[in-house]
């Protein structure tokens, strides 16, 4: 056999010439392909390092589960929220103060893994896992933490006891935060489960059992994870749309709207009825007027003239279309299902003028509605919510969760605007008569009602969102009663109640 | 030095580099060994002393059989080998030993001394291969005989082929068990430079215009090509592993370049298999399942998905710098978060408790290998003997990379073993085997007569 490979210069054929060069070239590709490997560790080991090695799911945090003491959960106030007990086998099991903080906390079980706070916070809580590469590397040569760190949350237990107290037997969320800091005081949602029970081993399955096959739900934390049709709550955020876009003015007024207010507003074919404020008469609504009578036919020309692309950008830049950043997962509200061939994804005319009152195909979360309120509250920056404001290690170092803002939504000047007109549907003569129980003595309350109207014959659900005193908003809230029927009925009422308690207990 | 060796023994040759290196490897190793110690009993002492020893020992007997019998062979391979299963063996002590457990006489071995065993014997295996191959002739001349006795071995799986992680890889034939295709891949790799180096000028320059400037080779000589192709899927379908197919493929690949020096040809080859594969998944739920598990394992993160986040998990735990040998894999009611860590996701476990850094290393190392063997091959004027060293090298590198890819969810995970680390004798075996055929091949033949040393004349002679 000769060699072929000597056979260079003869008719220089690719089947003739020598192998040399082409190995290299494979050894080059094989090597690239190394290379690709190489950054695939990376994204996992240093990219993804952090989000995956701090799972509650992740086999540490598991692991250390069942050896770690898990830290305490704290309030505002230094008060325990959540602490450990032991069990007749000397195993450690999760107490919670009561069963008002199901939906924030969660629950941490051997059983049935965690929830809530206690999930979103396991590595911390159970002391897993440094913050950086080089305490991480240091970590090696310190013994196992026996103790995790405690959580520092901005809870109020005393808020968050009254909220969840004030919607009773009803199904419904409370959500309150500080809008200058997004810091949430209170975050209630009902049906409560028992989660001290289900943390308890001796009590573990028949509590889960009960609040998996509770028909309310009460897994569900309906402040984040509960979208639900606005009503006029969600008129505040035609209004940010509006001014912001320029579409309107404080002083913007329709004279077509008395008469529709008896004929209904006819938009491509459709009748848009109103009805519910007959004492308007003739009179020419401006947007204060407009907006302390709920008016639906001047909201649904404010929103024609703003546009689907104007609303749709307002939207988004409250957070609507994506999660909102937060402590605990939310679900995403939304102004259209996506699906209609016009600017923002509406239908046509008539879901556009439906949406801008709240109606159409609008869904959102009560920490959403909070955030509109706070947004209007805090000057037009939209604030970060949050929980958890700083972790505590079992040696005392504190470590500060830095506060943020989510960003500008509208000006200073449109949100001062829009405050007033708030002001006026809580406190103005024409606006007390839906919303009177949200006012609370010596200090003036900013608001908007909402009825939720579902189509059939079911109550409608009943809506709040404010915040006070109106001057220097220190406190937001967003309250949703289902079937709670009229706004004014069972949200302002119930507002007021966490308005009066919040300003009792301030200095 | 004296040129006169006893006659009929070859005279020794000194292999300094490869000492040097098998010196760095062994500190590595007894280091590694030093830290899990530490980790499991908190003082400065060795995990297995034992093991350790026999392990270095075979190594040096390794070197020591190379220098006396006195092959000019390559200095690389076996430090780069040794290291690479030396790591394997401080995994497989650092894991639990009741993973695999085999009774052996009246012995009941663990995990850590079954792997021992094997690797010793996969090292004797490379040491005898190097030292008494001296020809290819056996292995060209036979091609054909070669390609039966794989496609029988092949067929035998097929029909008699037990399972092992849903995967039909081990054949029972009563005492002996072992996966045939890890013996395959050498076959092929053998078959396959045979016969591209007797057809590499048709391949190439005997074009059939098929479309435009698109051209193949003429039908006849493309058959093979198409059988492997079926050879590929086949194994896909019938013996649902993904990996020996993707191995077998892009080996197969490989080497048709090699021989051809076709681009287009190669491109074609990929997009077939992709087409092939896509149809599959399809037609077939058990390839849909998998590739749909590759895509989104967090859809069933406690069922079809489970290994695989926690092979993630057990990345994104190890960071940069690992938690130390001994120190991670943390255990859940006594189980380890991956069950078959020492088969399938050995890199996982290493890049735990060595890091990222340590998965370079490891990868780095599969480099080196690969480097040496296409080294022999691009040094070798003959082309069944290069096409053969570059198709061994390949088979080691090419299945790293597979399975290091499916433990990083590049692609689908696949059955397939992290050579000379995961845990199994069939495929250390044949490794082993592989090694000693490179460095038989490496073989720079006899050294040349030491010349006498003579004064130093000028530039124009005496």
């Amino acid at each position: 056999m000769t060699p072929p490979g000597t056979g260079v210069g003869l008719r220089g054929g690719r089947g003739e010439r020598p192998l040399g060069g082409r190995v290299v070239r494979l050894g080059l590709v094989l090597a690239l392909a190394f290379g690709g490997l190489m950054l695939g560790a990376g994204y996992w080991q240093v990219l993804r390092a952090d989000d995956l090695a701090r799972d509650p799911n992740d086999a540490a945090v598991i692991a250390a589960a069942a050896s770690a003491v898990r830290g305490r959960i704290l309030d505002r106030d230094g008060r325990v929220l959540a602490t450990n007990r032991r069990d007749a086998g000397g195993e450690l099991y999760r107490v919670y103060a009561d069963a008002s903080l199901s939906a924030p906390l969660g629950y941490a079980s051997r059983l049935y893994g965690s929830a809530g706070l206690e999930a979103a916070y396991a590595s911390e809580l159970l002391g897993v896992g440094g913050d950086d590469p080089v305490s991480r590397a240091l970590a090696k040569f310190r013994p196992p933490a026996q103790r995790g760190d405690d959580l520092r949350t901005s809870l109020s237990l005393t808020l968050q006891r009254l909220a969840v107290r004030l919607l009773g037997a009803d199904r419904g969320a409370v959500v309150a935060l500080d809008p200058r800091t997004g810091e949430v005081l209170a975050m209630a949602s009902t049906p409560t489960f028992d989660a001290s029970g289900i943390a308890n081993p001796a009590t573990s399955r028949p509590a889960f059992a009960a609040a998996r096959d509770d028909p309310g739900q009460p897994l569900l934390n309906r402040a984040i994870q509960g979208r639900y049709v606005p009503g006029s709550v969600f008129k505040i955020v035609t209004a940010i749309a509006g001014l912001s876009s320029g579409a309107i003015t404080a002083a913007t007024a329709f004279p077509q709207q008395p008469a529709a207010e008896s004929t209904g507003l006819l938009v491509s074919g459709f009748r848009i009825r109103d009805g519910h404020h007959p004492f308007t008469g003739s009179e020419v609504l401006d947007f204060p007027r407009a907006t302390e009578v709920s008016c639906n036919i001047w909201y649904a020309l404010a929103g024609l003239r703003t546009g689907g692309a104007g609303m749709d950008e307002a939207a988004r830049r409250l957070g609507f279309g994506e999660p909102i950043p937060f402590d605990l997962s939310t679900a995403t509200s939304q102004l259209t299902n996506g699906r209609g061939p016009l600017p923002g994804g509406f239908m046509d005319d008539v879901e556009l003028a439906s949406a801008a009152f709240g109606q159409g195909e609008v869904l959102v979360t009560p920490l959403q509605m909070a955030l509109v309120a706070a947004t209007v509250a805090n000057g037009g920056e939209e604030p970060r919510p949050r929980l958890v404001t700083a972790f505590v290690s079992p040696s005392g170092a504190v470590r500060d969760v830095p506060e943020g803002m989510l960003g500008r939504v509208l000006s200073t000047a449109d949100a001062a605007t829009i405050a007033a007109a708030m002001t006026r549907a809580v406190e103005g003569v024409d606006g007390q008569r839906f919303t009177s129980g949200a006012q609370v003595a010596g200090v003036t309350v900013a608001g908007k009602t909402g009825t939720a109207q579902l189509g059939g014959t079911g109550e409608p659900h009943s809506w709040f969102i404010g915040f006070a005193p109106a001057q220097a908003p220190t406190i937001a809230l967003a309250v949703i009663v289902e079937q709670g029927g009229r706004g004014g009925e069972r949200a302002a009422p119930l507002a007021g109640d966490m308005l009066r308690a919040y300003f009792a207990a301030q200095p | 030095m004296t040129a006169a060796a006893l006659p009929g023994f070859p005279r020794p040759v000194l292999r300094r580099r490869e000492l040097s290196l098998l010196l760095a490897v062994a500190g590595t190793l007894i280091l590694g060994s030093l830290s899990l110690g530490l980790t499991r009993t908190g003082s400065l002492a060795l995990a297995d002393p034992a093991g350790l020893v026999a392990y270095l020992g075979a190594l040096v007997a390794v070197h020591v059989a190379l220098v006396v019998a006195g092959r000019r062979v390559d200095e690389v391979l076996v430090p780069a080998v040794g290291l690479l299963g030396g790591i394997g063996l401080l995994l497989a002590e650092r894991l639990p030993q009741d993973l695999v457990v085999q009774q052996v006489g009246s012995a009941t071995l663990g995990l850590a001394s079954l792997q021992l065993i094997w690797l010793v014997l996969a090292l004797v295996i490379a040491a005898v291969v190097a030292i008494t191959v001296r020809s290819d002739r056996w292995l060209r001349l036979y091609k054909y005989t070669w390609a039966a006795l794989g496609l029988g071995l092949l067929l035998l799986t097929f029909v008699f082929g037990g399972e092992t992680n849903g995967s039909r890889l081990t054949l029972d034939l009563g005492p002996v068990s072992g996966q045939p295709s890890e013996l395959l891949k050498v076959i092929l790799v053998v078959f396959f430079a045979a016969y591209l180096a007797e057809n590499r000028v048709l391949l190439a320059d005997a074009r059939v215009g098929v479309a435009g400037r698109l051209t193949l080779p003429p039908a006849p000589y493309l058959l093979p090509a198409g059988l492997m192709l079926a050879l590929a899927l086949g194994i896909v379908v019938i013996q649902r592993d993904l990996g020996a197919a993707l191995l077998f493929y892009v080996v197969f690949l490989c080497l048709f370049y090699l021989a051809t020096g076709s681009k287009v040809d190669i491109a074609l080859g990929i997009g077939l298999f992709l087409v092939g594969f896509m149809v599959l998944a399809l037609v077939f739920p058990h390839v849909r399942d998998r590739v749909a598990t590759w895509l989104d394992p967090w859809a069933d993160p406690l069922g079809t998905g489970y290994q695989t986040i926690q092979a993630l998990h057990a990345f994104a735990r190890g960071g940069l710098l690992g938690t130390g040998l001994g120190a991670g894999l943390p255990m859940i009611d006594g189980h380890l978060p991956i069950p078959a860590v020492h088969t399938d996701y050995p890199l996982a476990a290493l890049g735990e408790e060595l890091g990222m850094a340590g998965v370079l290393a490891v990868l780095g190392c599969y480099l080196v290998v690969v480097a040496r063997g296409l080294r022999v091959a691009a040094a070798t004027a003959d082309d069944v003997r290069a096409l053969l060293c570059a198709g061994l090298a390949l088979v080691i590198g090419v299945q790293a990379a597979i399975i290091a890819a499916g433990n990083l969810k590049l692609i689908p995970l696949t059955g397939i073993t992290l050579p000379f680390i995961s845990y199994g004798g069939s495929s250390l075996l044949v490794n082993g085997l592989i090694v000693g055929l490179l460095l038989a091949f490496s073989d720079r033949g006899p050294a040349p007569p030491v010349e006498p040393r003579r004064r130093r004349l000028g530039r124009d002679g005496a």
